[in-house]
């Protein structure tokens, strides 16, 4: 895991996700997602002090003092200001756009986010049967601020063709989510190699900027579509402050529970 | 008027065929005293009707009971897959309907109001709702031209969920008040089973009448069982046990180490307490209860 240097790849995306979020944040976690649990954290420790995290969905500004080995567990409720009713306060809130923020990720990636979670294969004769979409395709059409990450960016992930679109990015690009009807779209994805957003009217995936030591042609060869590139020289992803290592590695995940998304 | 029963008593009240929903979410709060009867009394051709769930899911899958599920995930989060589960719909042994979340509560919702469908933007542009199209209908509002879903009713035969206390008449506490989904699943089904960690006075619910989650009409046959919800958690009493799921995805890589593991620490054990000592009785509990419960 250990990159050269001061910090490793799991904290460079901490860190490069917790710097998206704000006082304005409103988010929430499902499923081993440890990677934004942990920028939600963070962020709140730094930048944004206002910011509302309900762990797994349901503990309302917790404050655990290290992570689980689950998201969605009670390992990490501890300092909650409320236990959320999840039927009725839950989607009331998803849907009311209260929560404004999610991240998720899949196992196949395409070029507008969508994400598919469900099946690798035909749906009825998957070669490998996923755990399903769970929230996805709702919280794909309900949460206007979306973040993907992966922590393995090959092309098995970044695929031409999703196998089945379980949750939605920006469809089918363009206009494709006004013209549904659905709020706002995903903003960003964070990699293991780089950051990428969205080309402003193709809502294209498109290089942002590369980790420190990562050269463009590692990330075209990883990406199973053509990326769009930046007008100009590609930018190097920030590091990490020293403040912001020390709050994730002591504060905010001391047992390094974040690992566990690497395999 | 007393509904209480044996948790034997109260899986037999299962026929083969049944559409059952399982209450609990993830690795929380699911009835698996109940589904290990189930398993030992070797149900068939069970619908099971499980909004995001995992091992209850795998139990009645390994032992053969179930020919379809109908979910939005089911795994066991950070600890992998579900493996019997995902093998069977594999290999096409068990059939699975995937829903998102949402739309399954929108269908559950729509058979507890009688109303023929409940509409929602989720799911929208994704290919679940290819999936079924006869029940989660791609709509325009005739005035709007808005597109949204119309999610049609799922009917429920049995509902059951795990709650924390219960007097005899079927008045049920759950606390603090996290209720999961399963709220959902109770309002569907024609029949509901709640199991629960303890059978209180009637006074108690007189003397706190607000913390009641569901009135004696609601609910149709009750049992007690102490760590009923093991080895999921049971908030705030305990956490779910990751020794065992960890055991458990590891006996399962080879038949025949899951066929020793099966037999001894789920099905084997006669009652739902030697199912306790056969998983490390005391010392297992004392690890999992919570500190604060």
């Amino acid at each position: 895991m250990k990159m050269a240097g001061r910090y490793s790849i799991d904290e460079l995306m901490v860190v490069t996700l917790a710097r998206q979020f704000d006082d304005s944040t409103c988010a929430f976690n499902g499923a081993v997602s440890f990677i934004p649990v942990c920028a939600y954290l963070l962020a709140r420790k730094t930048h944004a002090p206002g910011l509302v995290w309900a762990a797994s969905s349901i503990a309302i500004d917790a404050d655990p003092h290290c992570l689980g080995e689950s998201t969605l567990s009670d390992a990490i409720w501890d300092g909650a200001a409320m236990l959320s009713n999840s039927p009725f306060d839950f989607w009331a809130f998803a849907q009311g756009m209260h929560y404004n923020t999610f991240a998720f990720r899949g196992a196949q990636i395409d070029r507008h986010g969508n994400v598919n979670n469900t099946v690798i294969g035909p749906y009825d004769k998957p070669k490998v049967r996923l755990p399903g979409g769970g929230g996805m395709a709702d919280l794909g059409c309900m949460i206007p601020r979306i973040y993907l990450w992966s922590t393995t960016h090959n092309p098995r992930i970044f695929v031409e063709t999703l196998d089945f679109r379980s949750g939605i990015g920006w469809g089918d690009g363009g206009d494709d989510r006004e013209r549904l009807g659905l709020p706002g779209g995903p903003r960003l994805c964070v990699t293991n190699l780089c950051v990428m957003d969205f080309h402003p009217t193709t809502k294209a995936m498109r290089l942002k900027s590369l980790h420190p030591g990562v050269s463009l042609a590692e990330v075209t060869a990883a990406t199973g579509f053509e990326l769009v590139l930046p007008d100009g020289p590609v930018p190097v992803t920030a590091e990490p402050g020293a403040e912001e290592l020390r709050i994730l590695r002591e504060e905010v995940d001391p047992t390094a529970m974040r690992l566990r998304e690497f395999g | 008027m007393d509904k209480l029963v044996s948790i034997e008593a109260a899986a037999a009240l299962v026929p083969d065929g049944c559409t059952l929903a399982i209450g609990g979410l993830s690795m929380n709060a699911s009835p698996m005293a109940f589904v290990r009867e189930l398993a030992r009394q070797n149900k068939r051709d069970l619908t099971l009707v499980a909004i995001v769930n995992g091992m209850a899911v795998d139990w009645l899958v390994a032992a053969g009971c179930v020919s379809r599920v109908v979910s939005g995930l089911i795994s066991f989060e950070g600890m992998g897959l579900a493996p019997h589960f995902r093998h069977a719909v594999e290999t096409g042994s068990v059939t699975l309907d995937e829903y998102s979340e949402y739309l399954l509560i929108a269908r559950l919702r729509a058979a507890a109001t009688h109303v023929p469908f409940i509409p929602t933007k989720a799911g929208l542009g994704t290919d679940v709702l290819g999936l079924h199209p006869d029940t989660t209908r791609l709509e325009h509002d005739p005035v709007s031209g808005e597109a949204y879903v119309a999610c049609t009713p799922l009917p429920v035969d049995i509902a059951v969920v795990h709650a924390h206390a219960a007097d005899v008449l079927g008045n049920v506490r759950v606390e603090p008040k996290l209720i999961w989904m399963d709220n959902e699943i109770v309002n569907a089904a024609a029949t509901t089973i709640v199991t629960v960690e303890e059978i209180v006075p009637h006074e108690s619910f007189v003397a706190e009448p607000q913390r009641t989650t569901w009135p004696r009409f609601i609910v149709d046959h009750l049992a007690e069982a102490p760590w009923g919800a093991y080895p999921t958690s049971c908030f705030p009493r305990y956490t779910h046990d990751k020794e065992f799921f960890g055991a458990y995805t590891q006996a399962a890589r080879q038949p025949e180490s899951f066929a020793a593991f099966w037999r001894e620490r789920v099905t084997g054990p006669a009652t739902h307490r030697d199912f306790l000592q056969a998983n490390g009785g005391d010392e297992t509990l004392a690890r999992l209860r919570r500190k604060e419960a």
